[in-house]
């Protein structure tokens, strides 16, 4: 075990020192400062997770999966240590352009004052934000490695073992699909762009359209696949009720917003009675929308049988349940996601819809070229308030429609983190399980941020 | 955000059938939209007068039991109770954050000092870190602070947030430096020039953050699910769930009543300052 | 400037409402009940009355959803130290009630027994613990201590139709599996026959019930009475067959599952609008049952629950919820809290609560009372608004209670026809509300999916085993 722990701490050293060593070299810097910063800084990292695990992972009776997640953990410590270290490197050593720009850093007519007087004025948000967001955070990585109950002082630590519970990876027949179709799509472009007949090729354009779409599928599937059998449904039934809220909550939020774009008169009362259930809450969304599917007293079934169709038990059905969900956090959405989309047509320029309308260029295909592609902004913008909703808002929907039922068919990760550390009160699983919605939303954010640095512009 | 309110100039082309509204195509799309949207809560509206057999009836008119579906939500269940407590906490959440997001920018904006890019740093890092995320872990920390059943619980750990310090950070930031540098001439310290100054031109981006939270912290439900348990300190999305059973039954009458109760303050707020709502987007999407 | 106006109105408004909510006066007695219904309703009428009797006492009742949300609720509440007096816990949360410890390692709980010591009564009131019905005495004692205050009990009985059941020719009321096919067999082949012939909730309790009929027990250690459980026979002998039974009845197109579990809304709706003809459901809505088939316009006759032929009959278990008293109170809030348990389950509120819902009378006093004609007077002095306004009772004056509702007598015969043996005193389980979770939900794949009984059994059976070793891990001495 000590063996164990002094070679893997070798291995994080040279990591570190190679690393940093490289960074240094292209700085301009000694190269043996950069190793011996970076070999403390591999250490420090493998240590970032593993001193509090203590190394458990590695115990010689731990399961490939345990060692799997501990190589994982340790990756990650040295990850963000160095990064940090690099970063911190460049903006402490580097010279003009290789320094990093601090957003920040700015400042605007500054106030020449004592050091004090900005961190007096920044003192009660840092204290609760310290208190309420960052404590607590660290208290779940602690709860996540320990059997700990509602109900008893007395706790046990189980190294991973609440993670490794949940985990158990494998390819599903929808992975192994979307591998295939990618590889084919990729090797089918290269081919098509080779031969040089990208142009007005059919075949290509469909491709080219297949290529994010399959990615999408490819990542989300292969996320569900990562957890174990007990709790794959929930991960699938958060991905399945917040997809599609979000998908068709943005589609029919930029129609109905592009209808009321068009000029009426009376266009401020239609916005105004179209955007309102923003601000109902997704509590009483859920509520009022147990009653109108409410399978023997519901005005939707009495509306289907007035036209012959027996309508079905929408909230026993654990396929329509999540749809109950979806069409109810749709209807909640809608009034924010029309909001946005008007906003995001006001600053299309009115100019090239009109030039593309004297081209000869039909409603749709103005909406389809011009339109949406200056959407992408805002659209963008929505995706990612759309999916935060999905993903923590809907709970208050699901408790008052359904309660997660029928079987945990409406089940979403947030809501079995309460249904797990609340109702049962096992609270290190349930910590276990919020630490990878953690991850989750962490791969959100990197994701929001990069697209939003790079493509997507918000240029008013 | 005066984009918002312009809307294409009318046709100025006389239309043959001159007793039709111009594009009544248009019109009758929309009308259909609005309908379909407000279905849900006029349908609760209706129920909300109605008793249990005229629900089961599909009755389509105003019923006969409001009287006492509205005894029963206030007088029974204490629905008014529940809503004084959350116009207390939306309002404390509110101005509290107000307040601290207007401090936080002032010093981000107007003043330098070290370690500045890490206090930034440290702000923005918990955009990361939704509170329904840490529930488990803020349960623990607030109970053993004995905030049980208490305001505090339910406001203090919202009074700040990346997102309000970041909101008046891009709005002082759009504002001219002259505008500071005169003020610092006049004599006026951080604070006046903040009062004087830079509140009075703030309106819009105050009015969109404090429309924000207030619809937010009216709306919340899972954190004072877990922390109130007394029905006197409880707040109005979790009162709620005391309604679904009166009698026997589930009663839609009295549950109905109260969900469109519930849901007027935060509808109110929203179409009374969607204006400013839209604005404070507009100035996080600035560059 | 009007906005900045809005902006100063709101600061008024919010230092206002800030203003003490909370007046100071009787000692406040909190507890909380797993009822928002009528029952809740009445028992608030009672504190009503109670504090009117005892000004120096304020009892606040307050109700939650189920019972699984008011354990959970309280586990939470303690956590922040907002625990009321007197909670009520369901029979299955006993041992973790026993078990339960605040951070500084003290009991949550104070056994009855313990807080009233050898006073012969408090303000007045005997506890008079001999008085309790055997299979409640037993169930709630442990190493000789009465744990908690019996309140609601209740033991699962059938209904069934009279009036379909002597259309089919079924003579007599089924009273095993194989009787009940067969009534099942002749009313299904009725030519308006129902929708299905029988229902009853996916409850993890009615699991239970037919596992201790059949004499076994569910856990080890003396179905964990004789020492602390630490393993679970969820696949056992008994329980293989009565769920492959239950599955054969769908599978004929007998049983109907309502889709959910836990489902007592939906069961109880069919068998009222006739859909089924026979329901096995628990004894506490006997008088609404009753009230409910009458006014639907048939007859609901009440019957032991079916048990399985080729097996002795063992007997049956209590069910329901009792009143635990938090350790640590003020003295004089649990002084107040003592006095109010010992007024509230005396012998007229017993016979009143047992008539205005169908939960056994739980003191034999209380039996004794109803089985005469003088129960109308001795309960109609403090009876609350909800027994007034019923019909049932109200028509029912001037003749012994059990004769005037043959059915409000069948749960009580059937508890007291068990053999006493650890299998009938029912399991004492850590974590058993996961537990059951586990087996509700072994049993819906079953009826949904169709897993094999035996299979599903067993894996729930593993996976009740870890959370019970997990349990024991943090909780055994």
């Amino acid at each position: 075990m000590t063996l164990t722990v002094i070679l893997l701490l070798i291995i994080a050293a040279l990591v570190g020192s190679l690393y940093m060593g490289y960074g240094y070299h292209r700085l301009r810097r000694p190269v043996v400062l950069g190793a011996g910063v970076g070999a403390v800084a591999g250490v420090l990292g493998a240590l970032l997770f593993m001193l509090p695990l203590n190394f458990c992972t590695f115990e010689p009776e731990r399961a490939i999966l345990d060692v799997g997640i501990g190589i994982l953990l340790m990756g990650t410590g040295m990850g963000v240590v160095l990064f940090s270290a690099h970063w911190l490197s460049r903006y402490f050593l580097a010279k003009g352009k290789d320094k990093p720009v601090l957003t920040g850093d700015r400042v605007q007519g500054g106030f020449n004052t004592s050091v004090l007087i900005p961190l007096v004025l920044l003192i009660p948000t840092l204290i609760i934000l310290t208190l309420f967001l960052y404590y607590p955070a660290i208290d779940l990585f602690r709860l996540s490695t320990l059997l700990a109950r509602l109900n008893t002082p007395r706790t046990v630590f189980r190294c991973v073992d609440n993670f490794s519970q949940i985990l158990d990876p494998q390819f599903s027949i929808v992975t192994i699909g979307a591998i295939i179709l990618s590889i084919v799509l990729v090797v089918g472009i290269a081919y098509i762009q080779r031969i040089g007949e990208t142009r007005n090729n059919p075949l290509y354009n469909t491709m080219r359209s297949l290529v994010t779409p399959t990615l999408l599928v490819l990542l989300l599937s292969i996320t569900v696949d990562l957890f174990a059998p007990d709790y794959r449904p929930v991960v699938y039934n958060t991905f399945f009720i917040a997809g599609w809220t979000v998908i068709l909550g943005i589609l029919l939020g930029l129609a109905v917003a592009y209808l009321v774009f068009q000029p009426v008169k009376g266009a401020a009362i239609y916005r105004t009675l179209l955007i309102w259930p923003y601000a109902i809450s997704p509590a009483v969304a859920g509520i009022i929308f147990f009653l109108m599917f409410d399978p023997l007293n519901g005005i939707i079934n009495h509306l289907l049988s007035l036209i012959g169709i027996q309508g079905p038990n929408w909230i026993k059905d654990p396929w329509l349940a999540k749809w109950t969900i979806i069409i109810a956090s749709v209807w909640k959405t809608l009034g924010y996601n029309i909001l946005f989309c008007l906003a995001g047509l006001q600053n299309i320029s009115k100019e090239l819809q009109e030039a593309a309308a004297i081209d000869g260029a039909n409603a749709w295909q103005r909406f389809w070229n011009v339109v949406f592609p200056g959407m992408t902004p805002i659209l963008f913008f929505l995706l990612i308030t759309n999916i935060t909703f999905a993903f923590f808002e809907m709970f208050g929907t699901i408790d008052f429609l359904t309660k997660g039922g029928p079987a945990g068919a409406t089940t979403t990760m947030i809501y079995e983190v309460y249904t797990l550390g609340i109702i049962e009160g096992d609270l290190g699983k349930a910590a276990a399980q919020s630490l990878v919605m953690f991850v989750m939303v962490i791969g959100i954010t990197i994701f929001q941020f990069r697209t939003s640095g790079e493509k997507v512009s918000y240029g008013a | 955000m005066t984009a918002l309110t312009q809307t294409y100039a009318p046709e100025k082309k006389k239309n043959a059938n001159s007793w039709l509204p111009q594009r009544w195509y248009l019109h009758i799309l929309l009308w259909i939209t609005c309908f379909i949207i407000s279905f849900p809560l006029l349908y609760a509206v209706i129920v909300a007068t109605q008793t249990n057999d005229e629900v089961v009836r599909y009755q389509v008119t105003p019923g006969s039991s409001f009287d006492t579906n509205w005894e029963t939500v206030m007088i029974t269940r204490k629905l008014g109770s529940y809503m004084v407590n959350s116009t207390v906490q939306a309002i404390i959440v509110t101005v509290g954050k107000t307040v601290l997001s207007l401090l936080a920018g002032l010093a981000f904006v107007y003043f330098r000092f070290p370690g500045k890019w890490l206090v930034f740093g440290f702000v923005l890092m918990t955009l990361m870190m939704p509170t329904e995320l840490l529930i488990i872990a803020l349960f623990r920390f607030v109970s053993g602070l004995g905030w049980g059943d208490t305001m505090a619980a339910i406001t203090v750990p919202f009074l700040a947030s990346a997102t309000g310090a970041f909101l008046f950070r891009q709005h002082f930031s759009n504002i001219p430096a002259e505008l500071s540098e005169a003020a610092q001439l006049d004599g006026a310290n951080p604070l006046q020039f903040l009062f004087r100054i830079l509140i009075p031109i703030s309106w819009n981006t105050i009015g969109a953050l404090a429309v924000i939270q207030f619809i937010y912290v009216w709306n919340m439900y899972l954190w004072p699910l877990l922390i109130i348990r007394d029905e006197r300190a409880q707040v109005v999305q979790v009162g709620l769930g005391s309604l679904r059973n009166i009698d026997t039954t589930l009663t839609y009458g009295p549950l109905m009543l109260a969900a469109v109760v519930t849901s007027i303050p935060p509808v109110i707020v929203f179409i009374l300052l969607q204006k400013q709502f839209m604005s404070g987007f507009a100035i996080t999407r600035d560059k | 400037m009007q906005r900045k106006n809005i902006f100063v109105l709101l600061l008024v408004v919010m230092l206002m409402s800030i203003a003490p909510a909370f007046a100071q006066g009787a000692t406040e007695i909190k507890m909380w009940i797993a009822f928002t219904d009528y029952r809740l309703d009445w028992a608030r009428d009672k504190a009503a009355k109670f504090n009117e009797v005892f000004p120096q006492y304020n009892v606040i009742v307050e109700g939650y959803d189920n019972y699984e949300a008011l354990f959970a609720a309280t586990a939470l509440a303690f956590e922040n130290n907002t625990q009321p007096a007197v909670v009520q816990y369901f029979e299955a949360a006993t041992r973790d009630a026993l078990d339960a410890r605040n951070a500084d390692g003290t009991l949550r709980f104070k056994p009855i027994a313990d807080a009233i010591g050898d006073r012969a009564d408090v303000n007045g009131f005997a506890p008079a613990f001999d008085d309790f019905v055997d299979a409640v005495r037993e169930y709630y004692t442990f190493d000789g201590t009465f744990a908690s205050m019996p309140w609601n009990t209740s033991s699962s009985i059938m209904f069934s139709n009279q009036e379909l059941l002597t259309a089919a020719g079924v003579e007599a009321i089924p009273t095993t599996w194989a009787e009940v096919e067969a009534a099942c067999a002749k009313i299904m082949a009725m030519p308006d026959a129902p929708t299905n012939c029988i229902t009853w909730p996916n409850h993890g309790w009615f699991f239970e019930q037919s596992v201790a009929q059949q004499g076994a027990e569910l856990v080890n250690n003396g179905n964990g009475r004789a020492d602390r459980a630490t393993e679970t026979f969820i696949a056992s002998e008994a329980a293989v067959s009565y769920v492959s039974w239950w599955k054969s009845m769908q599978d004929a197109g007998y049983y109907v599952y309502t889709g959910s579990q836990r489902d007592w809304t939906g069961t109880y709706n069919a068998f009222i609008a006739g859909d089924v003809a026979m329901l096995i459901y628990s004894s506490s809505d006997t008088t609404a049952v009753t009230n409910d088939a009458a006014g639907a316009g048939f007859t609901a006759a009440g019957s032991f629950m079916p048990h399985n032929g080729d097996m002795d009959y063992a007997g049956n278990l209590i069910g329901g919820a009792t009143l635990w008293l938090s350790n640590g109170l003020a003295t004089e809030v649990e002084e107040g809290a003592l006095t109010w348990l010992l007024w509230f389950t005396n012998t007229e509120n017993g016979a009143e609560w047992h008539q205005i819902t169908g939960y056994i009378p739980v003191r034999k006093s209380s039996v004794e009372l109803l089985a005469t004609d003088a129960w109308f007077a001795a309960i109609e002095p403090m009876a609350s608004p909800i027994w007034a306004d019923n019909e049932l009772i109200q028509g029912a004056q001037g003749q012994a209670w059990y004769d005037a509702l043959p059915n409000a007598r069948v749960a009580s015969d059937q508890l007291a026809a068990a053999t006493p043996s650890s299998a009938t005193a029912g399991a004492i389980v850590g974590a058993f509300p996961a537990i059951r979770n586990e087996v509700t939900a072994a049993i819906e794949d079953i009826l949904v999916n169709g897993t094999d009984v035996a299979e599903a059994l067993t894996g729930a059976q593993e996976r009740a085993n870890t959370v019970l070793e997990e349990y024991n891990l943090l909780n055994a001495e």
